[in-house]
């Protein structure tokens, strides 16, 4: 293989595998829950900032990992109970609060970090030379990184207990209670997954993006339109929804330049939401 | 409309159109019109602060011929319509005198079609160029002048024979690029590339791929903000730093901050302020803004330090004129000069003639490693 294949093959990857990262939790709020969780974008935000912040104090940089899931299961606790619990079952006013909820995330962070850009520095983010070409070893960690967090989220869900509950709540939730599952605990436990995992992907994001506060919105459309094609609460419909909006995006941006690649992905986007809306997999 | 609501708007009205007459005498308002929200919202609390400090400083020293500057600040962050409608109510409302403009050219646009040079308009930012109408005084950089001198001096310095340009796709990115061909050809170097992306991009994979592909060894970045960080990031990541040189005409402190001193290897930015010049000029404005705002003040940038030069440049023609009346001004605009914290300004076809300074990126931020002095704007408009 050739340096330049090489090149376009570790970029189509890289590309995916952020997009996997970043829409997971999403796909854990959205997909199990059917709460469409505005703010997830922020979640990505927060734990960008908690590298920034774990920097600012002099701290090593993983620090950030441990800080990313404890204020975002903080956080996602208290909303969970306050904000989304109130309205399960009322998409529209919960689409409107989460919101809210990611105006206001902004502005704090706004508030205590100013709206300036900030940059985290990674030793890691230098390029190593593979084969006849070089890639930045910090990428290649995280698409790893990546893999092994697709697959745990997998297997928790799959294989254990916790998983099984999980899917007897989305399967009939009325059924569930009878059988003496606790859902809402479970439903608060779920939307921390969710929030936490959006949060660990901005941590390992960060040294790689542009970092202000307004960055959160991106990553929402994004996750969205992944849902959108590949449909919800299926690993299936996660993976094949990344594959055809990263891969579209990627490929088209190559040949033929950005805007027709972010073309192409809204047009994809609307040809699903009207011709299958339940996704790529669905029977219906 | 009933009678009733008729009659409260006619006396609203009339309010509001008497307002003018009963400010008091002695001071003089000016309107600024920066940004307090939208992407470019980061530079509102440092253009404030240039602007309050310029008003203080014009006042201290006897005020504006004689009268005292008061500031009306309106958000210039909004659609062009928007702001329009907010710059309208501070000068027909408020009774605003002069107007200083420091934000996109789409609010420029509306902003001249709104005064048709009724009231004297100073436009402050970088911007690329063309900017003729009457009332119109332009203080920012223009293309030509931040690389006209810089890349023949570039290319003595470093000898790169491949230029790659990249842009944001519209006018400011475009006619940038588009003057820098000119110069880079005449330096006998080639252009290997240009492309333009949209500002939503936030992966350049395939235009660095490009960039390696044509064995680019400088690249002129005519990217804006936060693409302009994601790209000056990834270009380093990919080890291109060492490579290629980048050459940016906006890339300011607060740019810098984002991309980090670390990516910014081989990195130069030309622009007619930096807050790390350090003429006497220079160390003196920045003291000065740090006496006044404190420890906690917004970092100076190049930007918001426009606003600054916007006011001295007011002061400078209304002295020549002695008058604040548009059509004075705009008599006397041709040759009005002052010294400021950029240097010796002097205003030649609605824009300035005025010092430019190439900074390369140490740890410390920028270091201005050569200065041209008085740059022509490289405009033609007729006054």
């Amino acid at each position: 293989m050739d340096g330049g294949t090489l090149l376009h093959g570790l970029n189509l990857i890289y590309e995916l595998a952020t997009l996997a990262l970043t829409t997971l939790g999403l796909a854990v709020v959205f997909g199990l829950l059917g709460v469409m969780n505005m703010a997830h974008g922020e979640f990505v935000m927060l734990g960008a900032y908690s590298v920034v912040a774990v920097q600012q104090w002099g701290l090593p940089t993983l620090v950030a990992f441990p800080l990313a899931i404890v204020v975002c299961s903080a956080l996602g606790w208290v909303v969970e109970r306050w904000l989304i619990r109130p309205l399960y079952a009322r998409p529209f006013d919960t689409l409107l609060a989460t919101w809210a909820l990611a105006m206001l995330m902004r502005k704090v962070v706004e508030a205590i970090w100013g709206k300036g850009f900030r940059n985290v520095e990674d030793a890691l983010t230098v390029a190593m030379p593979i084969g006849n070409t070089a890639y930045p070893a910090y990428r290649l960690g995280l698409i790893a990184l990546a893999v092994v967090l697709i697959g745990a989220l997998f297997l928790w869900y799959r294989r254990t207990n916790t998983g099984l509950r999980v899917r007897a709540m989305v399967g009939n939730p009325t059924l569930a209670q009878a059988l003496g599952i606790d859902t809402r605990k479970l439903a608060s436990r779920t939307f921390i997954v969710g929030v936490v995992l959006a949060g660990v992907s901005g941590v390992m994001l960060a040294p790689l993006i542009r970092i202000e506060p307004n960055i959160g919105v991106d990553y929402l459309l994004d996750a969205f339109f992944v849902l959108v094609v590949g449909g919800l609460g299926t690993l299936a419909g996660l993976a094949g929804g990344v594959g055809i909006i990263g891969g579209a995006q990627a490929l088209v941006s190559s040949m033929a330049g950005q805007t027709n690649g972010y073309a192409t992905v809204l047009i994809i986007s609307i040809l699903f939401l009207w011709l299958r809306p339940d996704g790529i997999f669905s029977r219906r | 409309m009933d009678r009733r609501l008729l009659i409260q708007s006619a006396a609203a009205a009339a309010t509001l159109g008497a307002w003018p007459l009963a400010r008091a005498a002695g001071t003089t308002k000016v309107a600024v019109m920066i940004p307090q929200s939208g992407p470019a919202g980061l530079f509102g609390p440092s253009a404030k602060a240039c602007a309050e400090l310029a008003a203080e400083t014009i006042n201290a020293r006897g005020g504006l011929l004689g009268q005292k500057i008061e500031l009306l600040f309106g958000d210039a962050g909004l659609a062009p319509a928007e702001a329009s409608q907010a710059v309208l109510k501070l000068w027909k409302g408020s009774g605003a005198t002069a107007v200083i403009g420091m934000h996109d050219s789409a609010v420029r646009g509306a902003l001249v079609g709104l005064f048709k040079g009724q009231v004297p308009y100073f436009y402050t930012p970088v911007y690329e160029g063309g900017e003729c109408a009457k009332g119109t005084y332009v203080n920012g950089e223009t293309p030509q002048q931040q690389l006209q001198p810089v890349i023949p001096w570039i290319a003595s310095e470093r000898k790169p024979k491949k230029w790659y340009m990249i842009g944001n796709d519209y006018i400011w990115g475009r006619n940038t690029n588009a003057a820098a061909k000119g110069y880079i050809e005449k330096t006998g170097a080639q252009v290997v590339g240009d492309e333009y992306l949209p500002f939503t991009v936030d992966n350049f994979d395939a235009s660095l791929a490009r960039i390696r592909d044509s064995g680019a060894d400088a690249v002129l970045v005519s990217l804006v903000g936060g693409a302009s960080v994601g790209f000056n990031k990834a270009f380093a990541s990919f080890g291109l730093a060492d490579k290629a040189l980048r050459l940016g005409t906006l890339i300011e402190e607060n740019t810098l901050a984002g991309i980090g001193a670390a990516n910014a290897k081989n990195l130069y930015s030309s622009a007619g302020y930096f807050a790390n010049v350090t003429t006497p000029a220079a160390t003196a404005f920045a003291s000065a803004y740090a006496k006044r705002f404190g420890p906690q003040a917004p970092a100076l940038n190049g930007l918001a330090e426009s606003a600054y030069e916007g006011f001295l440049m007011m002061e400078a023609i209304a002295k020549k004129a002695g008058s604040l009346s548009a059509a004075k001004l705009d008599a006397a605009c041709e040759g009005a000069s002052y010294n400021g914290p950029r240097g010796a300004v002097t205003m030649k076809a609605r824009h300035v003639e005025q010092d430019v300074y190439v900074a390369d990126v140490t740890d410390k931020g920028f270091r201005v490693v050569k200065t041209f002095s008085r740059v022509s704007s490289g405009q033609t408009c007729k006054v």
